[in-house]
């Protein structure tokens, strides 16, 4: 659920307002109800007794004694009651004397100006069964209690409280003693509880209800406060916000909040932050502009790049005595790594196998020149190990950079079947002997080219006869990577050209080969170009 | 890759280990260039390398070409995997390998 800040703030403060009211109030109404309840108890004990300890024993006697309710002493006994009556707020004082299951009542007071009807004063001598005045049976249990107090000259220490029909109420008797200390009678001293608990009531009514007010009226200024010194700068900022997001103009916006707090600090870090943001935005359109020219020139550089490798297959339709197909699949936009491959005359063709070091537009430049250079240097009859010679010396004179190349060149002579070539620090070819299988063909080495001035290649020389292959590679084939980091290698190449590309013409024997690896490398990211070329000498050239 | 460097004098050893390849040579070709200066003996020590790719045997040969004019470079401690590249390469004939 959503809600606003305003709603949050109220919600929560009323719920500690509420909580606080009626905590407050409750512990007042408890305490007070307390007091006052202790007060009246107190009230109800000490009025009995002193009431009884006012009245002259010989006095009683005559009262009680026959002829007592026409005596001089009845009226001046209940004369002097009346009077406490009144003067005490007593709700009911009377003289009893309590039996085992009734109470007869000699003196019941009555005051016309307390709202006393004189219908209800019990007569002279009344007998009440204790059955006919009980509420029920706990209120019963109580006339018992006093009877049996009464039976050892006792009254009540505690006030007895009834609560039923005919009101909430606090008694007390205490015993009038004869000299002998015996009970000859008692007075019951009835306070009405009625009053106190209304007026409890309404004490408790009356502080929830000006709580609630003063607190209604603390939410509301509370509200208007938050509203004018937070909810308004927040809201302010927030349209501003979201008027800058819809527009998506950054440009010279600016917002002003002087509240003299954080959320002024905060409006002016927003401003900064837009500043910057608009500044940032400005440098990254550059930026942005800028990168996509230069990865346009990229695409063209890679475009040109591919486009220098021979790349129509079949490459000699007209040919019959070989068959050639060679792919490279660059990492990066523009790739380090060339094959080539031409006819030097009618009866020779040669192929170029190379690595530049390094990637991308560098790699790629000294791949032009490299390319170049090979191909022009290598001439009909002309040994290729003066060819690599040349071209080494001639690129370490433009090779500020340390650059180097790892080459493979071959010239296969299509009438004798002699394969002559070079190497420059490339890799083993693998060779197809019909009938034998591929087999890595271990050669010079040779140092790389552009490495360093004056380094003497040596030309080879490996017979072909009809039916042979030569497969050769870059590293990106060997040191192709799994998510293990486990290299691709020369075990797992030889394998799958041993085990499906013996009988496969070279363009199948390169996809072939291409799917074992992605198949090996999985999801992991292509490190380096993969090249690959092969040759196969199909048939012997009429000389 | 991390590259440890100790410098004792006129001596530079450098002991790298993980993979030196396009990603991580540019990281000690610019060791070298802030430290190759007044270094007579430069020794690489290959214990803890993994792998070399070219574009680590084109800082390795730069190096050499600088340790040409101003003293003596050594390459120690080569495993299989980098020693089969040095071969293949022919960099094993230029290089100095203990």
């Amino acid at each position: 659920m959503k809600l606003k800040l305003l709603p949050k703030f109220v919600l929560s403060l009323g719920v500690l307002g509420v909580a606080l009211t009626v905590t407050i109030s409750l512990f007042s109404y408890l305490s007070s109800k307390e007091y006052l309840e202790e007060m009246y108890a107190q009230r109800v004990i000490s009025g009995s007794k002193s009431v009884a300890a006012m009245l002259d024993i010989t006095d009683v006697r005559r009262i009680l004694g026959p002829g007592g309710e026409n005596s001089e002493e009845y009226r001046r006994v209940e004369a002097m009651l009346n009077t406490l009556k009144k003067d005490g707020d007593i709700t009911y004082l009377s003289l009893v004397i309590p039996d085992e299951d009734s109470v007869t009542f000699y003196i019941d007071t009555c005051v016309q100006e307390l709202g006393d009807d004189p219908a209800n004063k019990l007569a002279y001598g009344t007998n009440v069964l204790y059955t006919e005045a009980a509420y029920d049976e706990i209120d019963l249990q109580k006339y018992y209690d006093v009877w049996d107090l009464y039976a050892e000259n006792k009254g009540t220490d505690k006030p007895l409280v009834t609560d039923n029909s005919y009101g909430y109420n606090y008694t007390a008797v205490s015993p009038i003693l004869d000299e002998k200390g015996e009970a000859i009678a008692e007075i019951q001293y009835i306070l009405d509880m009625q009053k106190v608990r209304d007026h409890l009531n309404s004490f408790l009514y009356t502080m929830l209800g000006i709580s609630c007010s003063i607190i209604c009226i603390a939410l509301l200024l509370y509200m208007m406060l938050v509203k004018w010194m937070v909810l308004n700068p927040v809201e302010k900022l927030s349209r501003f916000t979201t008027e800058i997001i819809q527009s998506g103009d950054f440009k010279k916006q600016e917002i002003v909040i002087s509240t003299k707090d954080e959320i002024e600090d905060l409006g002016n870090s927003f401003n900064v932050m837009l500043k910057k943001l608009e500044t940032y935005i400005e440098n990254l359109t550059a930026v942005t502009a800028e990168k996509e020219r230069i990865g346009t020139e990229l695409n063209v550089a890679t475009h040109i790049q591919s486009s220098m490798l021979p790349c129509i297959f079949p490459a000699f339709p007209d040919r019959n005595e070989l068959d050639i197909y060679a792919t490279m699949t660059p990492a990066k936009e523009v790739g380090g790594d060339f094959y080539d491959f031409f006819m030097v005359d009618k009866r020779h063709i040669a192929i170029v196998m190379a690595d530049v070091s390094g990637k991308g537009v560098p790699a790629a430049l000294f791949m032009v020149i490299g390319k170049t250079l090979i191909k022009d240097h290598t001439k009909p009859g002309r040994d290729l190990g003066e060819v690599f010679t040349e071209v080494n010396n001639i690129l370490c004179e433009s090779n500020d950079n340390g650059m180097f190349i790892t080459a493979f060149e071959g010239v296969l002579d299509l009438v004798t079947g002699e394969f002559r070539y070079v190497n420059a620090g490339h890799e083993k070819p693998f060779i197809y002997r019909k009938g034998k299988g591929y087999e890595a063909y271990k050669i010079r080495p040779g140092f790389v080219l552009a490495g360093m001035e004056n380094i003497r290649y040596k030309e080879q020389m490996i017979q072909l006869d009809i039916g042979d292959k030569v497969f050769q590679y870059t590293d990106g084939v060997t040191e192709a990577m799994n998510k293990d980091n486990q290299l691709y290698g020369m075990d797992r190449l030889h394998h799958i050209l041993n085990q499906q590309c013996q009988t496969c013409g070279p363009e199948k024997t390169l996809e072939l080969v291409k799917a074992d690896i992605d198949a090996f490398a999985g999801d992991n990211n292509q490190s380096d170009d993969i090249t690959m070329l092969c040759l196969e000498y199909t048939k012997k050239m009429e000389g | 890759m991390t590259i440890n460097k100790k410098l004792e004098a006129a001596k530079l050893e450098l002991l790298l280990e993980g993979r030196l390849d396009t990603t991580t040579s540019p990281m000690l070709e610019a060791e070298l260039k802030q430290s190759i200066e007044g270094v007579t003996e430069l020794v690489f020590d290959f214990e803890k390398l993994e792998y070399i790719s070219s574009a680590g045997l084109r800082i390795l040969l730069a190096a050499q070409k600088i340790m040409n004019k101003q003293g003596s470079m050594v390459v120690k401690n080569v495993n299989e995997i980098v020693a089969e590249v040095f071969e293949v390469t022919g960099f094993s004939d230029i290089l100095t390998i203990e």
